[in-house]
């Protein structure tokens, strides 16, 4: 059972003062949550790498968390500028089809979940910007082969991809 | 990989230091020292303009002086904001508080169309290039105190902080400025006066990003 907003909350809070308990604890619950919250937004095979690089982000900013406020949606504030971040560094193809996550949905976090999630950020882009980043950044299809499969063409599929980051990269912060 | 986790929250918690968590009213609270110590900077180097001390500033000084001021005080609330991202968080305010001051350069304009004839004499270049110049140089010690204040955050949009922090300085540097120059028509202060928040904010979108990176 994952710690709620409150919890995490204190946690931090008590973090910042110093406490490595708490902070030991903080730092589990939060790699599960961006295990999940992650999850089937790069290839598996870079999913833990993506997790760790946000918990040292968390760790280097830590001072930037305003205890007054609720926790997840400055964590998520952090995952999703290094999801987008990771998203322009990683032309490699990645080689391994995106599987189901293994996580589970869990009940109270839901709806703040749905609030701050990838998937609503990704839907305020254009379709075939979202479609061109998702074949070549999340799937690790070539250009070509992502011009074949989007009908677009390649020269296309570049400014979708340049665009739809560039656009991703100014709506961190927006949860609607 | 989950060994690896592991072991980096480890190191993680055997580095933990306590931190001071980044507090908005901490901020605020820096950009008015930063807006005072230009204020006193302004009035040594340039001292203060004759209507000023003598308390017989016009309407049209009053008006876009004030609207420097509070446009500097939105762009430096949502700059500060900045520096403690989340999800949810909106920095709508400065984008309309920036448009209500446009107003004024947008009248000055039409006003200098609809008068060509005389717009050397009412422009007056070599006084408002000095203006430029000044108010920019003013914007310079709020513009490091915003910097120094995002880059102990951890700004999300940097080219958007960029913008807000140029036209937060800039605004602010602009008013402090103002109590310096002497020039109170609408052609002086509606083109003079707003051309530095312009320029703020495109340096501080191009400059300032490269600073932000984290």
């Amino acid at each position: 059972m994952m710690a709620d907003e409150q919890t995490l909350s204190r946690l931090m809070a008590a973090a910042q003062a110093g406490d490595r308990q708490a902070y030991a604890v903080l730092l589990a619950e939060a790699r599960r949550w961006l295990l999940r919250y992650l999850a089937r937004k790069v290839p598996p095979a870079h999913l833990d790498d993506l997790v760790q690089e946000v918990l040292v982000s968390l760790h280097a900013k830590r001072a930037s968390y305003d205890p007054g406020r609720p926790f997840l949606p400055w964590l998520a504030a952090i995952a999703r500028y290094r999801w987008v971040d990771h998203l322009r560094r990683s032309y490699r193809r990645a080689e391994v089809e995106l599987g189901e996550s293994d996580a589970a949905h869990e009940g109270d976090a839901d709806a703040v979940m749905a609030r701050i999630s990838l998937d609503r950020l990704f839907g305020s882009l254009p379709r075939a910007q979202a479609r061109a980043i998702e074949l070549v950044k999340i799937e690790g299809h070539s250009i070509s082969e992502a011009a074949a499969r989007c009908g677009q063409s390649e020269p296309s599929v570049k400014v979708n991809i340049h665009r739809g980051l560039k656009r991703l990269a100014a709506l961190i912060e927006e949860a609607d | 990989m989950k060994h690896d986790s592991n072991s980096l929250i480890d190191a993680l918690v055997d580095e933990l230091v306590p931190v001071r968590p980044l507090r908005r009213a901490e901020g605020g609270a820096l950009v008015l020292a930063a807006t005072v110590l230009t204020g006193l900077l302004v009035l040594a180097i340039n001292g203060i303009a004759g209507n000023v001390l003598a308390g017989a500033v016009s309407p049209m000084f009053l008006l876009a002086n004030g609207l420097l001021l509070l446009l500097g005080v939105a762009a430096s609330a949502s700059t500060i904001a900045m520096a403690s991202p989340r999800v949810g968080n909106r920095h709508d305010g400065t984008g309309w508080a920036l448009a209500m001051a446009a107003v004024f350069p947008a009248v000055t304009l039409a006003l200098l169309a609809a008068h060509r004839a005389d717009l050397p004499h009412l422009l007056d270049v070599a006084a408002g290039w000095h203006c430029l110049v000044e108010a920019l140089l003013s914007s310079l010690v709020v513009a490091g105190a915003l910097l120094l204040w995002l880059r102990r955050g951890a700004p999300v949009s940097p080219r958007t902080a960029g913008i807000h922090l140029g036209v937060a300085a800039t605004a602010l540097g602009t008013a402090v400025y103002g109590l310096s120059c002497p020039a109170e028509t609408i052609y002086h202060l509606g083109i003079w006066h707003a051309l530095p928040v312009l320029v703020g904010g495109l340096i501080g979108r191009i400059v300032v990003p490269q600073l932000l990176r984290w």
